[in-house]
């Protein structure tokens, strides 16, 4: 199981709204392909998958805001 | 309360995340000093990709700037805190740790020193020479109020790189960088290449800000008239509440325009995109210039080879 964590994006940016999810739970994702797309107030941000797998859970829904540091996902 | 986030920024405005072991490196060993980076008093939307890729941009004399521009989100105060003494030495540990291999020093503005803070670049560019001649440095100043001693005290400890940034037209000034002195800019980098011709020298320009094309073409001819060798061109993003709005969004294809216009001009280095600072891949840019100085016939090839193409 591979957690997906928020990596620091700039200082003093702690929060990003989560926009879109580019996997359903269940779905298989590879290793560095966009996984969630986050958005914050200079730009909109990519996170790549950080393994390969299926993603198993989905913490952090579309329109929720997630912090630096929070598991967003689990892979398996 | 504003959360910071919003949903207005256009679809080219996107970058990818990365986490990895450099990434925490990096946010490790610049919370342990005491150093600034620009990266962070500005809050780059860059600081993720450079933080992983071990780059960050030193931001000398504290983080406290005397003046008052309208885009940046650096504090101001009229006299700012007394600087760390130890700043010069806490870069270089900074630098060795992270085995930076090109360093951007730059500063807030600090009108409160005689000097503009000339003689803390100097010191800071030596410290890291002495340390390593291999690592190439960049010194990206304020305007020193026009000072040409201490332009002259910051090329004595010869960067490899001489920067000022214009940051916005003419035009602009008044609204954008009020403290700040369109001509006078323009004449600090002229007096750097006037006493060292060898010398390169760079400047950046942020878009967005309400600048038409006209005034965008004068400010790089006057660039050019003042001997500036390389240009960066990006997308203003407002950091703040307080800072001034972003007036519109500079499309992609309109940044390829800025730099085919700006090679035109006879620039040696354009770096042109929504995501371009000043600093950002500035190593790129150095080591382009050098291969274009060895490789006359393939400046054209080189040049375009640009920052903005990987965005």
């Amino acid at each position: 199981m591979t957690e997906v964590k928020l990596p620091p994006i700039a200082e003093g940016v702690e929060k990003v709204s989560v926009s879109y999810w580019h996997r359903a739970v269940g779905e298989s994702v590879n290793e560095g392909e966009d996984l969630v797309e986050l958005v914050t107030d200079k730009a909109t941000f990519n996170l790549p998958a950080p393994a390969s797998g299926k993603l198993k859970e989905v913490l952090v829904s579309e329109g929720d805001e997630a912090k630096v540091g929070q598991v967003l996902a689990k892979i398996e | 309360m504003t959360t910071g986030i919003s949903t207005q920024t256009p679809p080219w405005l996107k970058k990818r995340l990365v986490a990895n072991d450099v990434l925490g490196l990096t946010l490790k060993t610049l919370s342990e000093g005491r150093v600034h980076t620009v990266c962070g008093s500005s809050l780059c939307p860059n600081l993720n990709e450079c933080f992983s890729n071990g780059q960050a941009t030193f931001l000398l004399l504290g983080n406290i700037c005397t003046r008052g521009c309208a885009f940046c989100s650096v504090e101001k105060r009229r006299i700012p805190r007394p600087v760390n003494a130890d700043e010069p030495s806490e870069v270089l540990a900074a630098v060795k740790k992270m085995n930076i291999r090109y360093a951007v020093l730059t500063s807030v503005t600090r009108d409160d020193f005689e000097d503009g803070g000339a003689g803390r670049f100097a010191d800071t560019i030596r410290l890291i020479r002495n340390y390593s001649e291999e690592i190439k440095i960049e010194a990206l100043v304020p305007d020193f109020r026009g000072d040409r001693k201490a332009v002259e005290t910051v090329l004595d400890a010869g960067p490899d790189v001489f920067a000022h940034n214009i940051e916005t037209v003419e035009r602009l000034y008044p609204a954008v960088r009020p403290g700040a002195n369109y001509r006078r800019s323009l004449s600090l980098l002229r007096s750097a290449k006037d006493m060292d011709p060898g010398q390169l020298t760079k400047s950046s320009i942020m878009t967005g800000l309400g600048e038409d094309d006209d005034d965008l073409g004068l400010a790089m001819e006057d660039l050019r008239s003042a001997g500036c060798d390389i240009l960066t061109i990006g997308q203003y993003l407002k950091p703040g509440k307080d800072n001034i709005d972003v007036v519109r969004y500079v499309t992609p294809r309109e940044f390829e325009s800025y730099k085919k216009k700006a090679l035109e001009l006879g620039f040696r280095y354009v770096a042109s995109g929504p995501f371009v600072r000043s600093s950002y891949k500035a190593e790129k840019a150095y080591f382009e210039c050098h291969k274009t100085q060895s490789h006359k016939s393939q400046v054209k090839f080189l040049t375009c080879d640009l920052v903005s193409c990987d965005l």
